[in-house]
Formats: C-alpha cells, structure tokens, sequence
C-alpha cells in the first residue's frame, strides 16, 4: 500500500509549490480568512508547507480550513490547496498532533458510525413523523468493518 | 419506477427530521422510489478521518459507494457535503488507479471491493437532471405567487467544478430557475454563493466564532434584498442559518425574523403538499409568515 510519505512526496512537490505565484486567489476566496483575518490565510499555509513543515504541523492553523473547495477551484496554477492541507494534516496526525475537537466527532463515528449522537428512543420520535427507524448505531457489523477499514493504528491514534 | 438508494446522511436523519419528511413527500408524489440500507457509514467529511490517514479515509467512504455498486441503484443524499464527499471519493478513484488499488486493499480486509460504478445524486441535481424546466413548471399546480425568496446555494452543489459538475463554479443559477418554476421570485444579494462553514470545521470555538460571522454577514445580505424567505439546498446550510439567527438575537439583539426552508420545501408547497406533510413545523424558527403570505 502507498504510504501517506509517498502521497505526501506527491501532492507537497516543492518543484509544484514553487508554481505558486503567490497571488493570493486562495486566501482571497476563502471564507475562513475572511471571518479570521490575520489567524487563518492559505496563502501563508502553503508557504509554511514548503519552508516550515516541522512547525506548521503543530500548529492548529493548518485544522482551520473548512473544505468549501473555492482555494481549489480557483488557484491558476493547479495546486490543489485542500489535498496539500490534507496531507499536511495526515503528516501533523503521524506525530501525534490531532486537535481535541475533530478527535471527538472521529470517536464518535468510530463508535456508531454516525458523526452525531442518536438518543436511545430517537427511532419513537421519527415514528411520531411517520419516518422509517434508523437505529441508535448504524448496523454493528458495518460499525466493526469500518472500525477495520480504519486500522488498528489510526483508532488509537484517536483513542478509539 | 425511478428508484435510489437513500443516503441518509447524519444530519439530514438526525437534525432534520422536517427536511427529510418533505423529501419523502415530493418524492412519493413523483412516484420515486427510496430503497434503504441499515449500514451506511458516515462520509467521512474531509476534516476527520481523511486528515488523519489519507487512503484509509477514503476508503471508509469508499465503502458506501461500494455498498451503491452492489445493490446496482444510485446513491440519493440529502446533504450537500454527503454529496460532496462522495463525489470526491468517486472522481479520485475514477482518475488514479493506484489509488483505487490502495483503497480497495483496505476494503478487502473486510471483505468489500469498489469497481469504480457508483452514481452520487443529491435530491436537487436529481430533480434538475430528471425533470425538463418545462416538466417542473408544470408540477406547480399551486404556485407561490408573490413570495420573494433568496437563494442559498451551499458549497458542495457546485465546488469544485471537476466532481460537484452540478452548475457554474463562479455565477451559479439553477437553484434560482429552480425557485422561480415554483411561482416564487428569486432575489439576487451579494451572499448568494457563500459558505456556511457548516460541514467543514469541527474546531469547536474558533469554528463557532467563523460560523456566526458569516451567517451575520450572510442574513445582512438576504435582509438587505427584502426577501421574505432563504432557500437553501443543505441541511447544514439551514441549521447554520437558523442557529445563526438565534444566536444573533440573544449574542447582539439583532432580529432578522428571515424563515429558512429547503428547495424541496419550494418544490412540495407548490405542488399543493400541506405544510405538515412537508415537516415545516420543525422548522426552527417559524415559516409562519410564508404560509400567511401565501394564504396556506
């Protein structure tokens, strides 16, 4: 299987940075930035990508982005900002840096496979609705095949 | 008879319970059928498992469009970033085959295998692919004459281009055709297009603190265009919108008094669907003022 250094060799080329143009379409576009000014900028992110990784992957910064895609539509060099981050993060997650937050919701779909909690009796109330039950978990034995798919490795790097 | 198989989704099957009800109901109306399964896992948004390992990630949502594959039907999502998700697992795996070997390695550990086969519709691009403007029009039996409505279009319909594919990345229009064949009129504003921040970010505060800055920004907009209600194409978008609302009261004291409802929300009441039968009463915040202004 390919490793995520391998992935990571491939999307975070320093020679594909450098076609940065550093034109700010992404941070112009980006809907964090624009509520976060001077906490969140992908232009920067990706600087630090190519000259700062080791500090970058500390950093909560590099777990701000929200995933609207515009920094991907736009940049006119292809780069891709959204799969470097991702990367960037899975590099930051391999040295143990995972932020409390998203490791909660992770728990969570881990132990039911959804990323929000259903109470016990929540299938009486969408009964009430006239709608099909869903269950307090997905299927157990899907729950026990991702949980699989996931790997031993990953579930206790979030502590599931 | 058309046929999907539902994707529920998380929020959609447990915030929205009143979103749901009202697909359902314009769907059975259509004659299109729903087939359900009990072991759909989440998507997996981008944020979680996919920061953590990059192709095990994708493979837990690959294992959904594997699940599609085998029963042969096409996926139908409620949520946009359901949609998204799954999309990008498709495209990824349709163009790079030595990820598709990677992803169904870890598949079969547990016995599945992905072929590259699934189809991933959202209930607005499958109403738009299946139905001409001329057929929609005519499903409006009881038009919402008079009712000025903003569209919210969510990222994920239409970003990025390459796999959402569903309308234009920069000036998107269907979902204002799409109200306008309801009889209602679609207002232009400067926010149309913008993100929630909804689905994408799970930071806790900080993300709380973004949220509410755009949705401030955002129902500035739609308030300013005077239009009397927001249609959205997401269950987040919504809930963010709503939740929004109330915060903006109780935080600042500002009253926006804007209903939010979804597209097929639209689409039922103008095919004569009750309020009731379309869940609008969970709404949270009232839909009142629309039903008034439309005499339901």
């Amino acid at each position: 299987m390919v490793s995520t250094s391998d992935l990571l060799s491939r999307l975070l080329d320093e020679k594909k940075l450098s076609f940065c143009q550093d034109c700010g379409s992404c941070t112009g576009s980006c809907p964090m930035a624009r509520v976060l000014p001077g906490q969140y900028n992908p232009r920067r992110l990706l600087q630090r990508v190519s000259h700062g990784l080791p500090a970058l992957l500390r950093d909560e910064e590099l777990w701000l982005c929200a995933w609207c895609y515009r920094c991907t539509e736009r940049c006119p060099q292809g780069i891709q900002p959204t799969e470097v981050f991702l990367l960037a993060r899975n590099a930051a997650a391999g040295e143990g840096h995972i932020p409390a937050n998203p490791t909660a919701v992770m728990r969570q779909i881990m132990r039911t496979g959804r990323s929000i909690s259903v109470p016990d009796d929540f299938d009486e109330w969408r009964e009430g609705y006239g709608l099909p039950p869903i269950g307090a978990t997905i299927n157990p034995k899907a729950i026990n095949e991702q949980r699989r798919i996931f790997g031993e490795e990953n579930l206790r790097r979030i502590g599931a | 008879m058309t046929e999907f198989l539902l994707y529920p989704g998380c929020v959609a099957s447990v915030r929205e319970l009143g979103y749901e009800m009202a697909t359902r109901a314009v769907l059975k109306r259509l004659g299109i059928g729903l087939r359900a399964r009990d072991d759909f896992n989440c998507c997996m948004p981008a944020c979680l498992v996919h920061s953590v390992d990059y192709v095990r990630g994708l493979a837990l949502t690959a294992r959904n469009l594997a699940i599609a594959e085998e029963e042969g039907l096409p996926l139908l999502t409620l949520c946009s970033s359901c949609y998204g998700n799954l999309s990008r697992a498709r495209e990824l795996l349709s163009k790079d085959k030595g990820l598709l070997k990677d992803v169904n390695a870890a598949l079969g550990e547990v016995g599945k295998r992905y072929c590259g086969g699934a189809k991933v519709e959202h209930v607005v691009t499958a109403l738009s692919r299946m139905y001409t403007e001329k057929e929609l029009g005519e499903l409006s039996t009881t038009p919402l004459k008079g009712l000025r409505a903003a569209p919210f279009y969510g990222c994920h319909l239409f970003l990025p281009s390459r796999y959402a594919g569903f309308d234009d990345p920069e000036f998107p229009k269907k979902l204002d055709r799409l109200i306008e064949l309801t009889g209602a009129e679609a207002v232009d504003y400067h926010e149309k297009t913008s993100c929630c921040i909804g689905c994408g970010n799970f930071f806790g505060k900080v993300s709380d603190v973004a949220a509410l800055r755009l949705a401030e920004a955002i129902l500035d907009g739609v308030k300013a265009s005077g239009a009397d209600v927001v249609v959205a194409t997401c269950p987040f978008c919504m809930m963010q919108l709503e939740v929004g609302q109330m915060k903006l009261k109780e935080e600042k004291g500002k009253e926006y008094g804007i209903p939010v409802i979804h597209y097929v929300d639209a689409l039922g009441l103008s095919m004569g669907i009750s309020p009731g039968d379309l869940g609008l009463d969970l709404r949270r915040l009232d839909v009142a003022p629309v039903l008034n202004k439309l005499g339901r």
